[in-house]
């Protein structure tokens, strides 16, 4: 059994790509919606590494983040930002919310996978 | 339409031609236009709060309809992915377990039931070598029958010459010679006995030569069976090896066109990424509409009071701090399509 990642992304075409690259790597992929889906899909389930947009509906990225880490069974879980974004004081936002890394859309799946691989043994 | 509403909104700020919003202007500022309450000043209020809403409305559709059709694209490609996926997954193991699999039992199944025929007729071999040991031994007893034979006539001659002599010498050989006529009575037993047993010999030689000339018979049959038996098992082998190498042949062609299918649906699915940023600069740039209405009120207002006129620039710099995409910025600042910037990583 693989190593479970959650993605996170209010769009379906971002959490498909991320998915197909992830499950063809070997890793089981959960997915959420927006910052609140994902709290509520977390519910103490062991993941391994999340994968989470910034700007999202109901609860966006680094409120998600800051979130997460709250919890003791995420607080060392590594977090990747994947966002369209590029300002400098969200990524300050979100590596002071407990962020790991900062990747930017439009992005390759292999790059996403060196990132992922980086942070987690696969 | 961005180019209409930024007329609209410099007409609203006093740049536009013949039209000012103040009563009152600044030094060094445009001539004094018409005041508050003037109706040019009134239809651009009206128009702009009229047109924003149905700016956004069709924005608002176009992002929906844009959304909701690559969301159910990525998804149906995201269900070909995954059931290719169990496909190939299906495939490798029916040509691992089910191929050479099937035609390894059969082969061994039928090379067993080849085996046993094999065996069969072996046995029978053998029984056919006995029975040709059987007619020699026989053969033997039939030489040594006829032995006895001559040497139970050559007694019954000598003990006729005995009686002769007996005879010949009157009453002294009275007891030689019932003596010799005992023996001659043997002899005729043991060449009666001898008689018998060469007729016995040749009863059992003819039942041996009978079964023996049967066995050799069925076995010639069988083996030319189990001759034939191979041969055809060998053909069914070698039937059934084509259909498997065609199956594999065939499968490897299938498995090689899903993992292109895959390949090139994963590539599409990269490129669909645009929606996610399609639909923030719509965002953005609904928020820039409704924000126009605003804006000239705001400057209406400002020429009601004779407050200082709208800055413009306070205004584009607003829009541009709203940006999240770099690109964005930069179409904001070229005044043209800007290209998409390649992936970063940063690790904190």
């Amino acid at each position: 059994m693989g190593k479970t990642i959650l993605v996170v992304d209010d769009s379906a075409s971002v959490r498909q790509v991320v998915s197909i690259a992830l499950k063809g790597a070997g890793y089981d992929v959960l997915v959420g919606t927006d910052g609140k889906d994902a709290l509520a899909k977390l519910d103490g389930r062991r993941v391994h590494l999340i994968i989470s947009d910034v700007n999202m509906p109901n609860m966006d990225g680094i409120q998600f983040v800051t979130e997460a880490k709250k919890l003791a069974a995420y607080k060392f879980t590594p977090i990747i930002m994947l966002t369209t974004e590029s300002q400098e004081d969200k990524k300050r936002q979100a590596q002071a919310a407990g962020a790991k890394a900062w990747v930017t859309k439009p992005f390759q799946p292999e790059q996403m996978l060196a990132a992922v691989s980086k942070l987690i043994a696969p | 339409m961005a180019e209409l509403l930024w007329i609209l909104l410099g007409l609203a700020v006093g740049g536009g031609a013949g039209f000012s919003l103040g009563r009152r202007r600044t030094a060094g500022g445009p001539a004094p236009g018409p005041a508050a309450g003037d109706p040019h000043l009134h239809s651009v209020s009206r128009l702009t709060g009229s047109l924003a809403p149905v700016w956004s409305a069709q924005i608002v559709s176009s992002r929906t309809q844009m959304e909701t059709a690559v969301g159910t694209l990525t998804e149906r490609f995201g269900e070909i992915v995954e059931n290719l996926d169990t496909v190939l997954a299906s495939s490798a193991g029916a040509l691992d377990e089910g191929g050479a699999g099937t035609f390894d039992r059969s082969r061994e199944r039928l090379g067993g039931v080849v085996g046993t025929l094999d065996d069969a007729l072996a046995t029978k071999r053998q029984t056919v070598a006995e029975l040709r040991t059987l007619l020699a031994f026989n053969d033997e007893l039939a030489h040594m029958s006829g032995e006895v034979t001559a040497i139970a006539a050559q007694t019954n001659l000598l003990a006729l010459n005995a009686s002769i002599e007996a005879a010949r010498i009157g009453r002294a050989g009275a007891a030689f010679g019932v003596v010799a006529d005992e023996v001659r009575q043997l002899a005729d037993r043991a060449l009666g006995t001898s008689e018998r047993m060469a007729e016995k010999v040749g009863r059992v030689e003819s039942t041996i030569s009978a079964l023996l000339s049967h066995a050799e018979q069925t076995a010639e049959h069988e083996n030319e069976a189990v001759a034939g038996a191979n041969a055809e098992v060998q053909a069914v082998l070698d039937d059934l090896q084509t259909v498997v190498s065609g199956f594999r042949n065939s499968s490897a062609d299938l498995e090689r066109a899903a993992v292109g299918i895959r390949g090139d649906i994963s590539d599409s699915l990269v490129n669909l990424q645009f929606q996610d940023r399609v639909c923030q600069v719509l965002e953005h740039l609904q928020a820039s509409i409704d924000r126009l209405p605003v804006v000239v009120s705001d400057a209406a207002e400002r020429a009601r009071t004779d407050a200082p006129p709208i800055d413009p620039d306070a205004v584009l710099g607003e829009m541009e701090a709203s940006y999240t995409m770099a690109e964005e910025v930069d179409s904001h600042r070229s005044k043209s399509g800007a290209t998409v910037r390649e992936s970063e990583i940063t690790f904190f």
